[in-house]
């Protein structure tokens, strides 16, 4: 009786549980211990039997308790901490007894008496009973050190079987439980002497393979929080950092991470996954969470360490320097994820720092700057002075724009930094090539990273200072001509100068002047040798110095062409760097039209770079001159309407002959060609070429599924140029959008996944995309029944019921950006009337074209997809009269014609059709 | 103005369970009832496994902002000029 009311009073709250578990323990020992005393009342009126079976009793009550109940959840966590309460006890009354090993006491014998007891229910056929076994035995095991051997496996086989419940509630429990045991198993002798048993040893094994296949993301998530952390499990519980369930992947940053250790542990690679995945998830709370783990626990790692060697000599208290801003431990975090490599554009290291800098406003405002730090510059610290200054920038509010101001220095010293790390790197670079070794390579790659953030930093500072302004341009332009230097290198360079030069067309045409200046100097390094052994020219340094460069470069080129065919050794070595200059200047070319807008007939500096540069690269018997060339052609022909039409049929002949990387070059200009011009080119008399050829070209790439890289390409530029409105052919829609389903583009993912955007953005947001959408539904819906009737066997698709109602939502005028917008505006009352409003013709239109094709020779398989499309239609009566009738004598039509035989595809068409019947009957009464 | 008037609200009648009773006999048999076959209580064997081992596919990263830039300068932004151009 004091029993049950133990437990009541357990199940209303957890607060109490202490003082219950302390009164248990009384009645528990007054049941099966002597009284050490005879002085006072015997209370031995029940035994250990009894006082077992009135706990099991309680114990089977709970077991009918449903999931929603808290009630349940509480007495179940007051058994587990009974239990191992009473175990203890127990144990340390027979530890003088015994010295080691599993002693039988009254409540070893209680919990194997509880166990047993639940131990069928684990096969009920409710729901309710096997989810409360599941999670008291669960709990149980978790609660307690140490099991009964025969109970022990019993349970685990209990268990074992549930984990292939129909129900991932009792899943979720079960590998709670086993979790634990897996976690004994490893620590022992994996394989264990009962070999005989089938199961044994294979738990964990059977666990990994739970938490990779699972339908349940929560059974998913229960593992990976509850699994042993051993070398061999930690692969498998880092891959759920991809899993598809945002939840388990935030669990994995926020929680197992975290208490992993020191990450320093994990290889580089997995550290640099583990970031690019976290920061840049699809959710925002796996982002934050990832964002956390590395301002906060990764930094940690590595300043706690750093401290401590720092310690040494003061004896402070570790805490407190621990959290304060540790530099040293920053740095240390950018090597121990590789900065030189993931610190690149479009590297994880960019995210990473940036919310960094977002999250510690302690190491914002106490970071320093200071000329020691530019002299002892290495690639973290750089990365760190860099990181700083983009996001004190890129603030939307200008709120750290003071901070940064204050803190980084002004152009001139930068100018002298920069200077002095690229004779450093030149050092090396030039090193290097004589070595001939690998050797330098690391100290080279460093400088290059190096030079690459003061360049970053560069383009940011403010130019209004003219003694500043200059300086740095003076050094621009010399080092832009150094031909050694990487092309990263040279890009940013190229970027820096033409900030510097200013925004207008005169400062558009100052960089150009400046840019082909040191592009002359480094064609000039192909005879660079020769100059000093023939006779020098004197005009030569003329020539070359200004905009007249132009004169004699294909002189060269021409020269080194017409030269006899007998090639002696030199003359190939020769040949080899007269190609690597031409590729660098083309390289230096490309960059500085990159960064050019102003029309190029009204630049003379561009006119002549045009004739003397890259038309004779486009001419060149060099195939990667060539196909420099060509980027640059392609890049002129954007700042020239004439230029473009006149060339349109080069770059379709180079999609038409050309090898892949070519085709891929090719779709991208022709594209971009037309977002800067306009189709009105095409339609152009002058113009060589026509629509038709182009759509050709778009209808041919997107079907080439054994060219993914031209594919996508393809995908992307038809997409760009849809959404712009450029091109409104409705056959590229149509195959674009049976491209998105056909199992051959299924490998694509860059394609899949660009569609999967596209496709809704365009529909909804604008109306007369959206009737180009109808007008090709039905004819692409049966492309694609066609396609899934002849799959073959290893080739999956999505069922045509679902390509139909993926039409419908893509053609649904609710959805459309405009009325959404109206609905958002109107209030409450409003926004019925305005949703009852919208025009329903679109869709009045679907449903034409569709029951005329079931009236047609449609197949019955065909129909029945047809008929799915009926059944989601928008029906409203603000739609177009007329339609509305012609719909509704359709669908009549076919409901006398008694064409369909099935029950589903007969109640959808009489759905459309009583609607369409009412509508028309309250048109008739107005 | 007066606080508003505190509503009354029905509340759930909190759920207990009657350690004390003896336990009825539905509730005894929906305990003690095993199941018939083991299969109407198990996950189907078709779902045992997942083909993709209920991982992501590799994030391609498609945005809005790809689709407004063009492809050979993809710093410039379509249609939009330096501050300046006439």
């Amino acid at each position: 009786v004091q029993i049950c009311s133990i437990f009541s009073d357990t199940q209303r709250t957890t607060a109490g549980h202490r003082k219950s578990v302390i009164k248990l323990r009384k009645i528990q020992e007054a049941c099966c211990y002597e009284p050490t005393s005879n002085s006072g009342k015997d209370t031995r009126d029940f035994d250990e039997d009894e006082f077992n079976y009135e706990v099991g009793r309680c114990t089977v009550r709970l077991v009918a308790v449903k999931k929603a109940e808290p009630a349940g959840d509480r007495v179940v966590r007051f058994l587990g901490l009974y239990l191992s309460h009473a175990n203890e006890k127990d144990n340390t009354l027979v530890a003088e007894e015994y010295d080691e090993g599993f002693a039988e006491t009254p409540s070893s014998r209680l919990t194997s008496y509880i166990l047993s007891l639940v131990l069928p229910f684990l096969a009920s056929k409710e729901k309710t009973v096997r989810f409360r076994s599941t999670q008291l035995i669960s709990h149980i095991i978790n609660s307690l050190d140490s099991i009964d051997d025969d109970l022990f496996q019993q349970l685990r086989l209990g268990l074992l079987k549930r984990v292939r419940d129909k129900e991932s509630m009792v899943r979720v429990q079960a590998v709670l439980g086993l979790g634990r045991l897996a976690g004994n198993e490893t620590e022992g002798d994996p394989n264990g002497d009962d070999s005989d048993d089938e199961d044994a040893g294979g738990l964990l094994e059977k666990l990994l393979d739970v938490l990779q296949n699972d339908p349940s993301a929560d059974v998913r998530r229960s593992l990976l929080l509850n699994l042993p952390l051993t070398p061999t499990t930690l692969p498998y519980l880092l891959e759920r950092a991809r899993d598809l369930d945002p939840a388990t992947r935030r669990a994995l940053y926020s929680r197992l991470l975290p208490s992993l250790g020191d990450f320093r542990h994990l290889s580089l690679s997995m550290r640099e996954k583990l970031l690019r995945w976290g920061l840049r998830d699809r959710d925002e709370n796996v982002r934050k969470a990832a964002g956390k783990l590395f301002r906060e626990r990764w930094i940690e790692d590595c300043t706690t360490t750093q401290s401590t060697v720092q310690e040494c000599s003061q004896e402070g208290n570790a805490v407190a320097e621990a959290r304060s801003p540790n530099f040293e431990g920053l740095k240390e975090l950018l090597e121990r994820i590789d900065v030189v490599n993931s610190g690149v554009e479009s590297g994880v290291a960019q995210e990473a720092m940036k919310c960094f800098w977002e999250g510690r406003a302690d190491y914002r405002e106490e970071v320093v700057f200071d000329d020691s730090f530019w002299d002892g510059l290495t690639a973290e610290s750089a990365f760190i002075a860099r990181s700083f200054n983009d996001f004190c920038r890129q603030q939307g509010d200008a709120k750290f724009e003071d901070l940064v101001e204050e803190k980084m220095p002004e152009v001139t010293k930068l100018a002298f930094f920069l200077q002095r790390f690229i004779n450093k790197l030149l050092d090396s670079l030039r090193r290097a090539a004589e070595q001939g070794d690998d050797a330098e390579d690391d100290d080279t790659a460093e400088l290059e990273f190096i030079v690459e953030q003061l360049l970053q930093i560069a383009q940011t500072l403010d130019y209004t200072d003219e003694v500043g302004r200059r300086k740095m341009y003076a050094l621009l332009r010399e080092i832009l001509a150094l031909p050694e230097l990487p092309e990263e290198v040279t890009r940013l360079i190229v970027e820096g100068l033409r900030g510097v030069c200013g925004g207008d067309p005169a400062g558009e045409r100052e960089f150009c002047g400046v840019v082909l200046e040191a592009i002359a100097e480094v064609h000039d390094t192909i005879t660079g040798d020769d100059v000093e052994e023939e006779e020098t020219d004197p005009d030569e340094s003329f020539h070359s110095a200004k905009s007249e460069l132009s004169e004699d470069m294909p002189k060269r080129l021409k020269t080194s062409r017409s030269r006899s065919p007998e090639v002696d050794e030199n003359d190939e070595e020769k040949a080899m760097k007269e190609i690597l200059v031409n590729m660098k200047c083309l390289y230096i070319t490309q960059c500085m039209l990159e960064n050019v807008e102003g029309n190029l007939q009204q630049n003379i500096h561009l006119v002549t770079m045009l004739n003397n540069l890259v038309v004779p690269a486009v001419r060149s018997h060099e195939a990667p001159v060539r196909e420099r060339g060509l980027t640059c052609l392609g890049l002129c022909c954007l700042l020239d309407k004439t230029l473009a039409e006149e060339n349109l049929t080069l770059f379709l002949h180079c999609f038409n002959k050309g090898h892949d990387a070519l085709q891929t070059a090719a779709i991208q200009i022709i594209s971009d060609i037309l977002t800067v011009h306009g189709s009105s080119l095409l339609s152009s008399p002058t113009c060589p070429v026509e629509e038709k050829m182009l759509y050709k070209m778009f209808s041919k790439a997107l079907k080439a599924d054994d060219k993914i890289g031209v594919q996508a390409a393809a995908c992307e530029a038809a997409c760009k140029l849809m959404l712009g409105l450029v091109v409104k052919d409705e056959e590229l829609l149509k195959t674009l959008v049976v491209a998105y389903f056909d199992p051959g583009t299924a490998e694509n993912l860059g394609l899949r996944q660009g569609l999967s955007y596209f496709l809704p953005v365009y529909c909804h947001s604008r109306a007369e995309n959206q009737m180009r959408m109808q007008e090709i539904a039905v004819a692409a819906l049966h492309s694609l029944i066609l396609l899934h009737d002849n799959l073959d066997e290893e080739e999956e698709m999505v069922t045509p019921v679902m390509i139909a109602s993926h039409l419908v939502d893509w053609t649904d005028p609710r959805k459309v950006v405009s009325v959404r917008d109206m609905e958002a505006l109107a209030d409450d009352i409003g926004r019925k009337e305005i949703s009852k409003s919208i025009d329903g013709t679109v869709h009045m239109d679907l449903a034409k074209d569709v029951l005329e094709k079931i009236a047609s020779n449609a197949s019955k398989e065909e129909k029945k997809v047809f008929c799915s499309v009926l059944g989601k239609l928008y029906v409203s009566k603000y739609s177009d009269v007329e339609k509305i009738r012609t719909v509704y004598e359709l669908a009549s039509q076919i409901v006398e014609d008694k064409l369909l035989s099935d029950a589903p595809s007969r109640n959808a068409l009489n759905k459309l059709y009583v609607a369409l019947g009412k509508i028309i009957d309250s048109l008739g009464e107005a | 103005s007066s606080p508003p008037p505190t509503r009354t609200r029905k509340e759930k009648e909190p759920f207990e369970i009657d350690f004390s009773s003896p336990l009825n006999p539905i509730l005894a048999e929906t305990i003690y009832t095993p199941t018939t076959t083991m299969s109407s209580i198990s996950l189907p064997k078709t779902q045992w496994k997942s083909k993709t081992r209920n991982l992501l596919p590799d994030d391609k990263h498609f945005n809005s902002r790809q689709l407004l830039r063009l492809f050979l300068k993809p710093k410039a932004r379509m249609g939009s000029k330096r501050k300046g151009f006439g």
